[in-house]
């Protein structure tokens, strides 16, 4: 997730040229053009940096670091200030408020971006010292910690870099796949892995729990993954050892739901085991929808947890369909959920998207190809939360045999 | 969500809990489950009939828990989950490792 930078300053022509340059660079830009709409910005969201005038009307600078050091969730943001040549006191008053630093108008724009950088460089671990603290207890020094966290910041780009950007292209299949994250640790996650010519790996899981501990849980999982599913081996086998390997290594609160299958393109196969996860749907011109009930328990959390699998044959024009949890757990719009409420006792389900809803709109789409089934099942969910936002993770894929 | 504890005969405590158990929730509904065990009451029952239903964290809480109770030799047994919930336990077949009554007394016969 790119880092938000919220530019403060009363004169437009500077917001929109320091926007115009920042943006460039990968962070995301908001602007205030007073103190209080700062202020405001900054509690509503807090942003990873804070670019300050000094010389405003109403609430200066220096009442607005002041204002924000008040704040529990805006005291720790970093702010540099922005000051007119030659006020050395105003700098002064500055960084004694709390500025981590200053640059001096006019500015030059490679200056800015430097000490932007600069700032940011040296504030970013403290967001993962405080979570790594609780995870790995006291027995690490602040310095052991920093040091982790910087290597657990590049494990995240890592993480992210991970996930595959785009579906492969196999013959006779079309596939996409999709994932909305929630924050800069994803729980959801999905691979697709190579096994032979005809044959490939496709993952979707869920890590629960939060933060770095479950990010770690994940490229665990995905690293077994990865390692695993080349022996010849059953999807179910290749669970089972995953789980074991967690079970043995991690607290009871970390675990994962997750679906591994191998699709087979020659004999037009998907072979899967499920730990846990919600059902996937396999849509077919006989049945119409089929819930894919092959089921296992969650992973990671016991370690005498069986597991077995099921295959489903892919006529043309057959789709499966696996998501997570975060896409029927999208809750109704406030209004919506006002005229349901008399619904509510029959049927709590109603308050949330849920898996009938998406079934629905899977067989209403069957003719589109997988990308726009996708979409099909995003604007269906933006339609129903009435936001196209959303507070937890969402991952899909879809498989299309081609007629 | 609302809960309270009743600690009956054979030291056998029942957590009641009513609403939805949601997101920052079940934290609440984790140390509730766990203060029973802390304080030495470690046989469980909670009790969800009126619990419509249940998310992922809920049931992250019920697993840590569960493991919690199972490590130092306690039990802990789900009473009457509504149909959401049950589907949940099902889907991760929780309702493998843990034992689920239809009623009170048939829950208490457990840890006899």
């Amino acid at each position: 997730m790119p880092e938000t930078i919220l530019v403060v300053d009363d004169d437009l022509d500077i917001l929109e040229l320091l926007k115009l340059n920042l943006e460039p660079e990968g962070y995301t830009v908001r602007t205030a053009s007073d103190g209080d709409g700062a202020v405001q910005s900054a509690c509503t969201e807090p942003p990873d940096l804070i670019l300050l005038d000094v010389m405003m009307p109403h609430k200066n600078g220096l009442q607005v670091i002041e204002e924000l050091k008040s704040i529990d969730e805006t005291k720790n943001i970093p702010v540099i200030l922005v000051t007119a040549r030659g006020q050395t006191d105003d700098k002064i008053l500055g960084l004694e408020t709390g500025a981590d630093d200053y640059i001096t108008k006019p500015f030059d724009l490679r200056e800015v971006t430097a000490r932007v950088e600069a700032v940011l460089g040296r504030t970013r671990p403290i967001k993962y010292i405080n979570p790594l603290k609780r995870a790995m207890g006291e027995g690490f020094s602040e310095e052991g910690l920093q040091q982790l966290a910087g290597h657990l910041e590049a494990a995240a780009a890592i993480q992210k870099k991970l996930l595959p950007d785009q579906a492969p292209r196999l013959d006779g299949f079309d596939i996409e796949n999709l994932l909305q994250s929630s924050t800069s640790v994803s729980g959801d996650f999905y691979d697709f892995i190579p096994l032979h010519e005809t044959q490939i790996g496709i993952v979707l899981g869920d890590v629960k729990g939060n933060g770095i501990p479950a990010a770690l849980l994940m490229v665990m999982i995905r690293t077994a993954l990865r390692l695993l599913c080349h022996d010849e081996e059953t999807p179910a086998a290749i669970l089972k050892r995953i789980n074991d390997l967690v079970a043995r290594d991690t607290e009871a609160d970390l675990f994962a739901t997750m679906i591994y299958g191998i699709l087979d393109t020659e004999e037009n196969t998907f072979t899967y085991a499920n730990g846990g996860h919600c059902y996937p749907f396999h849509y077919n011109s006989r049945n119409g929808i089929d819930v894919l009930k092959t089921g296992g328990m969650l992973i990671g959390a016991f370690e005498e947890a069986t597991f077995t699998y099921g295959t489903c044959h892919l006529a043309p024009g057959d789709i499966i369909v696996f998501y997570t949890d975060g896409i029927t757990e999208t809750e109704a719009a406030e209004d919506a959920t006002a005229d349901i409420s008399t619904h509510w006792e029959q049927d709590p389900n109603v308050l949330f998207y849920g898996g009938d809803r998406l079934a629905a709109c899977l067989s209403e789409n069957t003719e589109l190809s997988a990308a726009a089934l996708c979409e099909a099942i995003l604007n269906d969910l933006a339609q129903f939360s009435g936001s196209t936002q959303t507070n937890d993770d969402r991952a899909l894929i879809v498989i299309k045999r081609e007629i | 969500m609302n809960f309270e504890t009743t600690i009956g005969e054979e030291n056998i405590s029942i957590l009641h809990v009513a609403g939805k158990i949601l997101g920052n929730a079940s934290d609440v509904f984790r140390k509730a489950m766990e203060s029973q065990l802390q304080t030495g009451h470690d046989k469980l029952v909670v009790d969800l009939t009126e619990v419509p239903l249940i998310d992922s964290s809920a049931l992250g809480a019920i697993v840590t828990t569960l493991k919690g109770y199972q490590r130092s030799g306690g039990k802990l047994v789900l009473l009457k989950p509504q149909k959401a919930v049950q589907e949940v336990l099902e889907v991760t077949q929780l309702a493998t490792v843990i034992e689920i009554y239809d009623t009170e007394e048939a829950a208490r016969d457990a840890f006899i």
